[in-house]
């Protein structure tokens, strides 16, 4: 037998959405990507037994009972106008799509407060390695939300300087031999690189000033793990209580957004004063490949948290921490994708 | 960006007619936060006449 080596792993995962959190998706709804991380997404199987019951007449267990079942993944890649769409519109669950190619995707947190669910779209997420007469794995997670996302942005040369990282949470239920799905063709990205960033954070444009040195904005929505067992949630088979249990829902709890950059110190650098003073304003970060490919990330309302004067490559600099406030009209955050590809997240 | 195209959308609770509005952040981020939702253009509606003679 050969060794199977992790660069041959093959991943595809919902450009679509499911119908439901139980129904898996078909090849023809999903894309397959490329990855940086080696992380396989494993399904976790918990289960429980009788050693602490009586009535058995001694201490040892004897049997083992299947109870739940979890699943999770995370994606780190070079950032893509192709992935960061799918990322904000997946992440924030409520999408418009306007355009007949290049095709705008605005997004923005779901309210319910406002008539809004409180589910995000699920997904599913297939991993294969040899798939066919000589598979080593093929299986697919039903049922995928993203919980998060983070985006960081440096300053170099390589595309290391521009990243994001997803992570996904699932409901548990997994087709774990023969999915039956023919891995897409991979997705041609196109990245948007460190350089093309432009940055207005409170009153100031942080690249005309060439001051920028780093950043990194994210989104998460602590899901409601816990909740999503509720009676009646199913199992892994359905009908076979002997199967574990998985998850019917998966609800947003408390979400929170962050953003933060390190910019050269200047005379005439403001943060602090602005810090003192708690002066809020937006912060719109944009990222493009061409006019037909970029992400743009506007925080609705920000002020100062933390303001440390400190130093990077021994230049003064100074490091902000953004807190992301809800604007009463606006709201907190919008997101808007821009690529060439149709139906993300339709 | 290309010049902004249009698009449908309803408001929340299902309450209310849909109503076209041009497809910009600043524009559609009030709406969204407000719990208005992308819906499709409503049915154009043709007059239906009887044809009294027949």
């Amino acid at each position: 037998m050969s060794t199977t080596r992790l660069q041959e792993v093959l991943v595809c995962f919902g450009k679509k959405k499911q119908a439901d959190i139980a129904t898996a998706q078909v090849a023809a709804d999903m894309w397959r990507f490329s990855k940086l991380n080696a992380a396989l997404a494993n399904p976790k199987l918990a289960t429980e037994n009788d050693a602490e019951e009586y009535g058995k007449g001694h201490e040892f267990p004897t049997a083992t009972f299947k109870t739940a079942w979890d699943v999770g993944a995370t994606l780190e890649k070079y950032l893509s106008a192709e992935i960061g769409a799918w990322a904000v519109a997946f992440a924030l669950g409520k999408v418009v799509k306007s355009g007949a190619g290049p095709y705008v995707y605005t997004c923005t947190p779901l309210m319910p407060a406002a008539g809004d669910a409180a589910e995000l779209p699920y997904l599913s997420y297939v991993e294969q390695i040899r798939p066919g007469a000589g598979v080593v794995l093929d299986r697919q997670a039903v049922g995928m939300a993203v919980e998060g996302f983070q985006i960081t942005v440096g300053s170099g040369p390589g595309r290391a300087n521009s990243k994001i990282s997803v992570e996904l949470v699932g409901s548990g239920k997994v087709i774990d031999t023969a999915t039956g799905i023919t891995m897409p063709a991979a997705t041609t990205e196109k990245l948007l690189p460190s350089a093309s960033l432009t940055l207005s954070i409170n009153g100031v444009d942080y690249v005309t000033n060439k001051n920028i040195v780093s950043l990194e904005t994210g989104w998460k929505n602590n899901i409601r793990m816990d909740a999503g067992f509720f009676p009646g949630s199913g199992f892994q088979t359905p009908g076979d209580g002997s199967t574990g249990a998985i998850r019917g829902r998966l609800e947003f709890g408390n979400r929170v957004g962050n953003l933060k950059f390190v910019a050269r110190f200047m005379n005439g650098s403001d943060e602090y004063t602005k810090l003192k003073a708690q002066t809020t304003g937006t912060a719109v970060v944009t990222l493009a490949y061409d006019a037909n490919n970029s992400l743009q990330l506007t925080w609705q309302q920000v002020t100062y948290s933390v303001v440390e004067i400190a130093e990077t490559d021994q230049i003064l600099t100074v490091a902000v921490e953004c807190l992301p406030m809800y604007h009463v009209t606006n709201g907190i955050l919008t997101a808007v994708g821009k690529t060439v590809v149709d139906a993300i997240c339709s | 960006m290309n010049e902004p195209t249009r698009v449908w959308m309803r408001p929340p609770w299902g309450c209310g007619e849909p109503k076209e509005v041009e497809a910009t952040p600043e524009i559609l981020s009030p709406l969204m936060t407000a719990g208005w939702s992308q819906c499709e253009p409503p049915a154009t509606e043709e007059e239906v006449t009887t044809n009294v003679h027949d």
